[in-house]
């Protein structure tokens, strides 16, 4: 089953990624839990609505993640969501390929949702203006992680989330983007981000 | 567009203090130091005194990090002209060469560095971020093995080399709880009941040596929680780990609780905290 991205998901990607343009960064995603189970779901797309900014810098270290997946899982609990995939940003701007991070962390992930994708971004194509979609999404099928084609239909609306990452990042709203590194800082911080996702809903 | 004055209302000193700030954090944040520095540059150079040099470093290298060649260029061309035959600005001028992807030139001027003073140890390390950012992991891990002191390597999978290379920053930092955290946190990840015990060790240490790491605090719980459940241990150790994970929780509870006083936002992390901590308490017994 193919994932999709609401304009949230995507633009609080792109934002953690611009923040740090020196380091990897790296976070999930989440989508909404739904309650019917559909025998034939091929073809039905998860709707990824929000994502969680993790660690950037060192995104290889254990303990810190596993007190970040658990922490985000019971979050999603509680709000009837789950978490359906994995993001990240390599440190050099022209390697976009999941490394092996990536591919543990995915696996983490799959134990609890069987169609979690892996999705990677193109650092080599992250403008201002979001004139396209700059994301590689992974699927597992036979043991292997396969790149598919993102088109349009990646996205809820594509030109909503291109017009509203485009203002964030104008905006430098990176700035106050808050990933889980950020809350282990100062556990003030909030990385559910309610300031960003305000701003987003401003803009929709 | 308004100028940084004038936007943050503050005079050229303030603009001058931030950056000196900015300096002893070692903050990377570009962005700012090139919009503060390039006015404080472009109006007020002559007040700085002898400090304009050193700003003008500072504003080049954040200029490159934001693609600003013009004004990395207009740095570079005055610290030549004041210092002509510095290291310390060959240094630079290979940097810009690097941000433009002319790697072998930036090598050519850091190899001349290295011929004159094999000592130079900032254009050894330049010579290795080149490998790093060329991809060439497997050169970038010889060359640092000549220079190993300061740097730990995150990109090999055998976490033995950033293991060791935080060994010796803790032998001449002993009192840097960084260090200690992020040596427990390699050594859990390394796995296995003998790291995981040595990496309660160290979060303790680094809890001691700082008791509001929260990092620390988080790992020691952590490490204490998979001891416990383990089922090589004996009783004896189950039974200490498992105060040394209670007491974390605690503390962890409290650290959460004083955080979310006056916010209604914080809540919910307070809540799935407990909630995470009640669930391994039952994985534990």
């Amino acid at each position: 089953m193919p994932i999709q991205l609401t304009s949230q998901a995507y633009c609080k990607m792109l934002l953690h990624t611009a923040k740090y343009p020196h380091c990897a960064v790296n976070g999930l995603l989440i989508a909404e839990k739904s309650k019917e189970k559909k025998k034939d779901g091929h073809g039905v797309p998860v709707l990824c609505v929000d994502c969680v900014p993790l660690f950037h810098g060192t995104l290889a270290l254990a303990p810190m993640l596993e007190v970040a997946l658990t922490l985000i899982d019971t979050w999603c609990k509680e709000n009837n969501y789950i978490i359906a995939g994995y993001y990240q940003a390599n440190e050099r701007k022209k390697d976009s390929k999941p490394n092996q991070v990536a591919e543990k962390v995915a696996a983490r992930i799959t134990e609890n949702f069987s169609e979690a994708a892996i999705v990677m971004v193109d650092n080599s194509r992250l403008t201002v203006s979001c004139s396209e979609p700059i994301v590689v999404i992974y699927d597992h099928h036979e043991n292997k992680w396969r790149n598919r084609e993102v088109t349009m239909g990646s996205f809820e609306d594509w030109s909503e989330a291109q017009k509203i990452t485009s203002a964030l990042l104008v905006g430098r709203s990176y700035e106050n983007l808050i990933d889980f590194d950020n809350h282990l800082d100062d556990l003030r911080n909030d990385w559910t981000n309610p300031v960003i996702n305000k701003s987003v809903l401003d803009l929709c | 567009m308004a100028s940084v004055s004038e936007l943050y209302d503050v005079g050229w000193e303030e603009m001058r203090d931030k950056l000196r700030k900015w300096r002893e954090d070692n903050s990377r944040n570009s962005e700012q130091i090139v919009d503060v520095g390039e006015e404080l540059i472009s109006d007020h150079a002559s007040k700085l005194g002898d400090d304009v040099w050193i700003i003008y470093e500072q504003v080049m290298i954040a200029a490159l990090d934001c693609s600003r060649d013009d004004l990395a260029l207009t740095c570079l061309q005055e610290l030549r002209k004041q210092f002509p035959d510095s290291h310390r600005v060959k240094r630079l001028t290979g940097m810009r060469l690097e941000a433009l992807e002319r790697y072998d030139e930036a090598n050519k001027h850091y190899d001349a560095i290295l011929e004159d003073d094999p000592t130079n140890t900032a254009a050894r390390k330049r010579k290795i971020s080149i490998l790093k950012a060329q991809g060439k992991n497997g050169e970038a891990i010889r060359e640092l093995n000549e220079y190993l002191e300061h740097i730990a390597l995150w990109h090999s999978h055998d976490l033995a080399i950033p293991a060791f290379c935080l060994e010796e920053l803790m032998m001449t930092n002993p009192h840097n709880h960084l260090y200690c955290e992020q040596y427990a946190e390699v050594k859990y990840t390394q796995g296995g009941l003998e790291n995981l015990e040595l990496s309660r060790k160290y979060f303790s240490q680094a809890l001691r040596l700082n008791n509001r790491n929260m990092r620390a605090l988080f790992g020691l719980y952590m490490s204490a929680s998979h001891i416990a459940a383990s089922p090589k241990v004996s009783a004896k150790v189950k039974k200490d780990n498992i105060k040394y994970a209670a007491w974390a929780a605690n503390q962890i509870n409290r650290a959460y609780k004083l955080a979310g006083r006056g916010t209604k936002e914080n809540k919910c992390s307070m809540k799935a905290v407990e909630e995470m901590l009640d669930s391994m308490q039952i994985t534990m017994s």
